[in-house]
């Protein structure tokens, strides 16, 4: 049976969204850093979304993998610099080890945490980054609460230029395609049996239960999917555009906080979602930093608010109501 | 396509337009700082007193000097600064704006050392020259940036002048105890003071961590007890900085010195410890009340620039609207104001290669102290000031070009403290 490419026009405007972020950021004077703000925030949606958008679930303690993807490719960087036959391979092992550490972390939490539900997984996930964080410092692992700075590492692997490039431009780019991989693992899931699967206990876990789901399985396949995009969240947007890394705040549970609104925003569950979720708190707080400084929070928090409040379901999950039965309709997911 | 629909596009690309218009404002006759600054965020407080510091010392150069000399024209200062919300995200997309679209000459860097480091691969992929005024981790300047040059004094330094000042009035005193939060700041602080304590010859008898949070230093306190120092180094946070005290009190721990980093100098601690805090010692980058003046530094050699300190106070006030006396935060910040003034003169241009070069072989005084930094941009002409609680009142002990009085020593015990003996000299 041929493969219905209609399924895949959803992932349209995502890309055709993420390309023009791309185009304006490369060729308009000083947008670059502007994108890779908004890419940040559309990816951290996109990323979270594949968790909390299908299976219903808050995961309060998300920045954690964030934070160890952060040491995975922070650990890379330091520990194999000296090795010069590696060259840019040292980022793909940095990025493996972001994904093993992530994956591994999520496991960990996942097989305890998600036996639980609703507010009960909320609670025991809220200590996960603090816990953690406090664990590093501790047990003086991975230099413990000093943190590491490997600029001089990047200077010295690949010259003071490229290093720069690295950090300013293609740690960027490289946040642009985990959200776009991101927002088409989204897609799959949506489409195949794992979505349908996950739709059906975030609806009514004990019914799909009955249905002979295997609900943790599912919940596990997503809590993993969702922690290794956020681990090669931290490689690329936190190691790699920042070369440092201190525990408070690779492990800030601000992060987590965000990720919820921008998902909230946009509409939990949908792919489209995320990305506006991301542009619109991205480009809010900037524009608002730069008019009214100091005093941004103070307009943004009621805009966040009244969005939420009048658009429940966030801005797609209003806008697929809308476009019911238009031409639109299988462009809006 | 209805009329609606039309007029909701059209309103749509308006306001995408103007999102995105880019107004280069390039500054012919002016030199503009940008800065990144923490209005909101967990550094509010710090980024409110630089921005405080900063305008202070526009206003002077502007007022007072009555401009930046540059080619034989006198060029007005502008400030221009963004609220980065003491969030990394956003600091590097404001710095990249102010250069770009602001076209600014020079960044101020965001308050501490990660938002510093955060911002500097940016700064330096524009070669443009980025000023550190709250970033105090010598971690920054190993790692080969050229542009940055830091005001405040490096994290290894803080307890450099305490030890100088026991060294010189008690050569006797020997044994030294290291006692801190387990901190990335806190154990660049008890390195430093580690390294500088065996170059003068002291003996490290105590040297232990103790967690963020920490609600019970008994344990550690006991051991530290049976160490017998001379010296007791400590501290991390307020909380535990008071705590510390509190407990060495309630464990009888009598040394001829106690000195706590970031919280003996707050008001609150002696507010939260009263008599137990007398004679207690805590380094600070800049007071109020430093006697840093033209005079001192005609005699170790240093040209002058700047406001006066109590100037520079009102200048502050007058700049936040709020009668408040600024902290180290705002001095720091207006330090490196004065600092560019005196590179982008040396130079004799705003270019940043030229000014950073030129900054590299500035030597001056301020208000805030002496400013000098070394090859990497690293501060080593600024002198911490020690504070010392004597009578309910922070006395600057040293060093001595900036005491308001003379060092009480050695500190009264715990139990002369508790029948109410005072740590005024005579």
């Amino acid at each position: 049976m041929r493969a219905d490419p209609t399924k895949y026009y959803p992932l349209i405007p995502v890309y055709v969204a993420y390309l023009a972020m791309f185009l304006i950021g490369s060729n308009m004077t000083g947008m670059w850093q502007l994108m890779a703000m908004l890419a940040f925030y559309c990816a951290l949606g996109q990323a979270f979304n594949i968790f909390l958008g299908m299976t219903g679930y808050v995961d309060f303690g998300y920045v954690a993998f964030l934070g160890v993807g952060t040491y995975g490719m922070a650990l890379g960087i330091t520990k194999l610099a000296h090795v010069e036959e590696l060259g840019i391979g040292i980022i793909i092992i940095g990025l493996a080890l972001a994904v093993v550490m992530a994956t591994l972390l999520s496991l960990a939490v996942g097989a305890v945490a998600l036996r639980l539900r609703g507010a009960y997984f909320a609670i025991a996930t809220i200590g996960v980054n603090e816990g953690f964080r406090y664990f590093i410092e501790g047990a003086k692992i991975w230099n413990g609460s000093e943190g590491m700075i490997f600029t001089a590492e990047l200077n010295q692997i690949f010259g003071r230029e490229t290093a720069s490039a690295l950090s300013t431009f293609w740690a960027d780019v490289l946040v642009l395609i985990i959200a776009a991989a991101a927002a088409f693992v989204t897609l799959y899931y949506m489409k195949s049996k794992i979505g349908y699967a996950l739709t059906a206990l975030r609806e009514d876990e004990d019914a799909a239960k009955v249905m002979g789901i295997h609900v943790t399985k599912y919940k596990i396949i997503a809590f993993i999917t969702s922690a290794v995009f956020a681990g090669l969240l931290g490689a690329s947007a936190w190691a790699l555009k920042t070369p440092y890394v201190f525990p408070p705040e690779v492990f800030e549970i601000h992060y987590t906080v965000e990720a919820i609104i921008i998902v909230l925003l946009g509409g939990a569950g949908t792919l489209l979602g995320p990305l506006v979720g991301g542009l619109i708190y991205g480009l809010s707080k900037y524009y608002l930093s730069i008019v009214l400084p100091g005093f941004q929070l103070l307009i943004f928090a009621p805009i966040i608010i009244l969005i939420i409040v009048f658009f429940p379901e966030g801005i797609v999950g209003m806008l697929k109501n809308r476009v019911k039965g238009t031409a639109l309709e299988q462009y809006v997911l | 396509m209805s009329n609606r629909c039309s007029i909701r596009m059209i309103g749509f690309v308006a306001v995408f337009a103007l999102l995105f218009a880019t107004h280069a404002s390039a500054a012919p006759g002016k030199i503009v700082i940008g800065h990144p600054a923490c209005l909101s965020g967990k550094y509010a407080k710090a980024g409110e007193q630089a921005i405080g510091g900063i305008k202070a010392c526009v206003d002077w150069v502007n007022k007072v000097y009555g401009g930046v000399t540059v080619g034989g024209k006198k060029l007005p200062l502008e400030y221009k600064y963004y609220d980065c919300e003491s969030k990394k995200e956003a600091v590097t997309s404001l710095i990249s704006r102010l250069i770009t679209v602001d076209k600014v000459d020079c960044i101020f860097a965001p308050y501490s050392s990660g938002l510093t480091l955060r911002g500097a691969p940016v700064a330096e992929s524009h070669k443009m020259l980025y000023m550190d005024h709250g970033g105090a981790n010598n971690k920054i300047f190993r790692q080969g940036f050229q542009y940055i040059v830091q005001t405040i004094g490096p994290a290894s330094r803080y307890h450099e002048g305490t030890l100088d000042m026991i060294h010189k009035v008690d050569p006797h005193a020997k044994r030294v105890a290291l006692a801190y939060e387990d901190s990335e700041f806190a154990k660049m602080v008890m390195a430093g003071a580690e390294e500088h304590a065996k170059k003068l010859g002291f003996k490290i008898v105590f040297k232990r961590t103790y967690p963020k949070g920490v609600t019970d230093l008994t344990p550690l306190l006991s051991a530290l007890k049976a160490a017998k120092p001379d010296i007791v180094i400590g501290g991390g946070h307020f909380e535990d900085g008071q705590l510390f005290n509190r407990q060495m009190a309630d464990l009888d721990i009598n040394a001829n010195a106690l000195s706590l980093i970031a919280a003996a100098t707050l008001p609150a601690f002696y507010k939260a410890l009263t008599g137990m805090a007398e004679g207690v010692m805590g380094p600070s980058h800049w007071e109020y009340g430093v006697k840093y003046a033209p005079e001192e530094a005609k005699k170790v050699g240093l040209p002058w620039i700047g406001p006066s300190q109590d100037e520079f106070v009102n200048l502050f006030k007058k700049a936040l609207g709020k009668d408040i006396i600024p902290d180290y935060h705002a001095a720091e910040a207006g330090a490196a104001v004065l600092a560019l003034v005196m590179g982008i003169e040396k130079a004799g241009s705003v270019d940043s290669d030229k000014v950073r070069r030129a900054l590299g072989d500035l030597e001056f005084m301020s208000f805030y102290g002496g400013w000098d930094v070394d090859d990497t941009g690293l501060q080593v002409g600024h002198s911490m000031v020690d504070v010392q609680w004597q009578g309910g009142k922070r006395v600057i002990v040293w060093p001595a070009e900036a005491q308001t009085g003379k060092l009480y020593y050695p500190m009264p015990t715990f139990a002369e403290k508790a029948k109410g003996k005072l740590a005024v000299p005579k």
